[in-house]
């Protein structure tokens, strides 16, 4: 059993991990959860959106922009803060969605969009 | 011993022989060559170490039809039976994709209803492990007969005992009712679940889609909302499957599971955590870790409608359903997807006697056309519905925005909440402060030879009136004004003088939730 550590949007989490044998036919399970509380942060954190791993980054609702923090060509990580919509009366700052290079983003400060509206794309 | 023992015990040891050697060696070797477990292995990966024992092994089907009659099928192409979780008895079916592709017919119908059946009389939990290739066409409508009896036992079943599916491969057509019909869809990387597959899909619309573009887990997990937990793998799935019942109770007669976790208070950080200026966003799931147990928190449907967080948690050991306001994802804002999802778990949780803990930070329901002519109307009543209808105890904290109808909806003292506290920094209010002027100020506003210093004085005016928690609290809308670091003892003390709280709904057979 080894321990590993991973960090999910900012949280860290350690996780133990035991390898599985090649052929896949293990029957016993890696350490069976016990309701303990320590052992029930681990997994779900695996279960990441997946989604959001496409190119595409659109409006999640309709509002304003703010600011642009980057421009086309930019390299980016995952989760970096690209632009920053104003909507809601919340300073909502979009990421990137993983690690690449900004496209598509023509948007400039004041620009009004729509919820589903494209934003930019990550390549 | 006699000979005629001697054939008997030889006639039984075969049977089970054959039934143990599922759908033989080959197929057994591309089970495990795609990285699945075999139904048997789920089985004992599921439950508490060699508690499980097989039911029914020697159901098998009647049809005689296309030369089925010359097909072996041992068990019928299902696994059922009953072992424990946690040191508690729960039953299970399990389809053997190895034995008929793991299709589904009168016979196979019947072994899961009999597990269903003594699931009820126990109990206890039902967990339906899925990965079958569908209806067995062979047996006609029997086949069909058979799905329909499983939806109406899940139906009857439905806030009596949790039923948890677990998607480990194909579901197809008719066969995601069952699981749609339960209380959680747990999903692999390698499952699928669609109404149609994308041969009809192609031959039909045209649209040409791979089986996981249209139906996998991330499809569920993130975009349909079907599936609330997506592992990679069957031994992490089933691992997850019992840290959930680790919160869950047996039944509705029944209360959760008792877990003595780290009483760790980390309310002190609450101020850090969330920022004052109601402008900036910062993830709620750090003020939901400072107030429950250390580690405790275990989110359900994390990719769907990330705007509302909720999941379960433990307070000084005892479970409790934890909704929250997402500042981080659309500002927080109640809409359709948010609605349903929040709804669906206070439902579940007063099904199953399990305490609900709301954190408020809400700035309204997202306005616009989409959500209008999606039904928002009809959608966020649920939210209202839900929390008016649950009778298990309820608490609120209103952390920062609580504003208009969605501060209403989101556990208002109104709609029944036991106990409502706020923080100084609270906004409780029927809006923010810069529409609020621009509607009841509009007049003022034009006539004033400087309108932007009238608007900045009627904003002040109205800002320091209404933005507080003060006026709810002096009308008795919350019950008490609360310092951050007296957060987590003032929920935990008001969970402890609500356990014997005793309200019960007027009879009725059921209400009828706005669909």
């Amino acid at each position: 059993m080894s321990k590993y550590r991973i960090t999910v949007d900012g949280k860290t989490y350690e996780m133990d991990v035991e390898l599985i044998g090649a052929n896949g036919a293990v029957v016993q399970p890696v350490a069976k959860a016990a309701p303990a509380v320590s052992a029930t942060v681990a997994a779900p954190a695996a279960s990441k959106p997946a989604v959001a791993s496409s190119g595409s980054v659109t409006a999640p609702m309709p509002g304003t922009i703010l600011k642009v923090l980057k421009a086309d060509g930019d390299a980016v990580k995952a989760g970096d803060v690209v632009l920053i919509l104003e909507a809601m009366k919340m300073e909502n700052e979009i990421t990137a969605p993983a690690d690449g290079v900004i496209g598509s983003l023509s948007l400039t400060e004041g620009s009004t969009v729509a919820g589903g509206d494209l934003l930019f794309e990550v390549k | 011993m006699d000979s005629i023992w001697q054939n008997g015990i030889d006639r039984l040891n075969a049977r089970r022989e054959q039934v143990a050697a599922a759908g033989g060696a080959d197929r057994i070797a591309k089970q495990h060559s795609s990285g699945k477990l075999t139904a048997r292995e789920r089985m004992e990966a599921l439950f508490d170490d060699g508690t499980f024992v097989e039911l029914n092994d020697q159901i098998s089907s009647r049809c005689s039809d296309f030369g089925m009659d010359k097909k072996k099928k041992p068990g019928d192409g299902v696994v059922t039976g009953y072992g424990y979780i946690h040191g508690r008895v729960a039953f299970a079916s399990s389809q053997d994709f190895t034995v008929g592709g793991g299709s589904l017919g009168e016979a196979q119908a019947k072994k899961i209803c009999q597990a269903m059946d003594k699931a009820m009389v126990m109990k206890a939990p039902f967990i339906s492990i899925n990965d079958s290739g569908g209806a067995r066409i062979e047996e006609g409508i029997d086949s069909l007969t058979g799905y329909a009896d499983i939806f109406y036992r899940n139906t009857i079943a439905s806030g009596v005992i949790p039923q948890i599916s677990v998607i480990m491969g194909p579901c197809a057509g008719g066969a995601c009712y069952s699981p749609a019909i339960t209380d959680y869809i747990f999903m692999t990387d390698y499952a699928q679940m669609y109404i149609t597959g994308p041969a009809v899909v192609k031959s039909v619309t045209g649209e040409e889609i791979t089986s996981s573009a249209l139906g996998g887990a991330a499809v569920h997990s993130a975009a349909s909302g079907v599936a609330h937990f997506v592992y990679p793998d069957d031994l992490s799935c089933l691992n997850g499957v019992r840290q959930l019942l680790g919160y869950l109770p047996q039944s509705n007669a029944d209360l959760s599971l008792e877990v003595p976790g780290t009483a760790v208070d980390n309310s002190a950080a609450l101020a850090d955590i969330v920022l004052a200026d109601s402008k900036k966003a910062y993830d709620v799931r750090n003020v939901i870790n400072s107030i429950v147990d250390a580690g405790s928190f275990f989110e359900v449907q994390e990719a769907f409608a990330r705007n509302i967080v909720v999941g379960f948690a433990r307070l000084d050991g005892e479970t409790i359903g934890v909704i929250a306001n997402q500042a981080l994802y659309m500002a927080g804002s109640l809409e359709i997807n948010a609605s349903d999802k929040a709804s669906r778990f206070i439902r579940f949780c007063d099904c199953f006697n399990i305490p609900l803990l709301t954190l408020v930070d809400v700035p309204a329901f997202l306005p616009g056309s989409q959500q209008e002519h999606g039904g928002i109307i009809r959608h966020g009543a649920k939210l209202l519905y839900a929390y008016s209808e649950a009778t298990v105890p309820k608490v609120s904290l209103i952390m920062r925005k609580a504003y208009g109808g969605a501060y209403i909806a989101m556990n208002s003292k109104g709609t029944g909440a036991d106990m409502v506290y706020a923080w100084p920094i609270a906004e409780i209010a029927v809006m923010g402060g810069s529409g609020a002027v621009s509607i009841i100020g509009k007049k003022a506003i034009e006539a004033a030879e400087d309108p932007a210093a009238k608007r900045e004085e009627l904003l002040n005016e109205y800002n320091e009136k209404f933005m507080n928690p003060y006026i709810a609290a002096e009308h008795g809308y919350v019950d008490e004004v609360i310092l951050p670091e007296e957060t987590r003892s003032k929920i935990a003390g008001a969970f402890q003088m609500l356990k014997s709280k005793d309200r019960e709904l007027p009879y009725k057979k059921h209400g009828n939730i706005p669909l």
